[in-house]
């Protein structure tokens, strides 16, 4: 079975691997995404992530149709994670099963990619310092500590 | 006149002060009238830098708003 959804409480990988069982699938892949503690070099306590999540989830179902139609994989789980992460926890799941390995693991890495680039989520950076910024904001305070 | 209310997100919500935005606009206003007139000022971005959806699906532009339409102003997304 397939799981499309943006939720506000903890990524279970259980629920995903149990989804994508299938007896005629021969090869499954999973990608986690976690929040880490940089980025571009800057030291960073957090992430908050905000979704217009009806558009958010049409957009993922739509890249999960893609994603069976390309690579001819079985079952697909995409679940994203929205409000506040600290460092480790998971952002964002993908998995796929698939009857061999090489389209599992190609339709795992376009499912990923394609929800980077497409679907209507944003995140914003907890700086270690204490500065906040959304990601691509125009405005955004420069890598440099204020003084 | 069309109710239009017009929904934030991100640095575009920090910037309007708020989550969304309810207008008043005159029969046959697009989405990127509706940007332009009443957004753009506050906003302070070209219409270039972001993407819209009307009542949740992606619309162009040029898309003419219907009474009680639901805008959708996207930033450039960062999700993953």
């Amino acid at each position: 079975m397939d799981i499309i959804r943006v939720q506000d409480r903890a990524i279970e990988m259980g629920e995903a691997l149990e989804a994508i069982q299938d007896p005629a699938v021969g090869g499954q892949a999973l990608f986690l995404g976690t929040v880490r503690n940089h980025f571009e070099g800057r030291p960073s306590w957090g992430l908050f992530y905000e979704a217009y999540q009806e558009l958010a989830e049409a957009e993922m179902a739509a890249i999960a149709a893609e994603l069976k139609a390309e690579f001819g994989v079985s079952h697909v789980v995409m679940v994203h994670r929205v409000g506040e992460l600290a460092l480790g926890e998971s952002a964002v799941l993908v998995a796929v099963s698939s009857a061999h390995r090489e389209e599992a693991l190609k339709a795992c890495q376009a499912g990923i990619d394609r929800i980077k680039a497409r679907v209507p989520i944003w995140k914003k950076e907890r700086w270690a310092d204490g500065a906040t910024d959304w990601h691509d904001d125009p405005d955004a305070s420069s890598g440099e500590t204020p003084l | 006149m069309r109710d239009i209310t017009v929904l934030f997100f991100s640095y575009a919500a920090d910037r309007m002060n708020g989550r969304s935005r309810r207008y008043a606009v005159a029969d046959g206003t697009t989405v990127e009238t509706l940007f332009n007139e009443k957004l753009a000022p506050v906003l302070g971005d070209a219409i270039g830098q972001f993407r819209f959806s009307v009542n949740a699906a992606w619309a162009d532009p040029s898309r003419v708003l219907a009474d009680g339409d639901e805008v959708a102003v996207i930033p450039p997304v960062s999700g993953g």
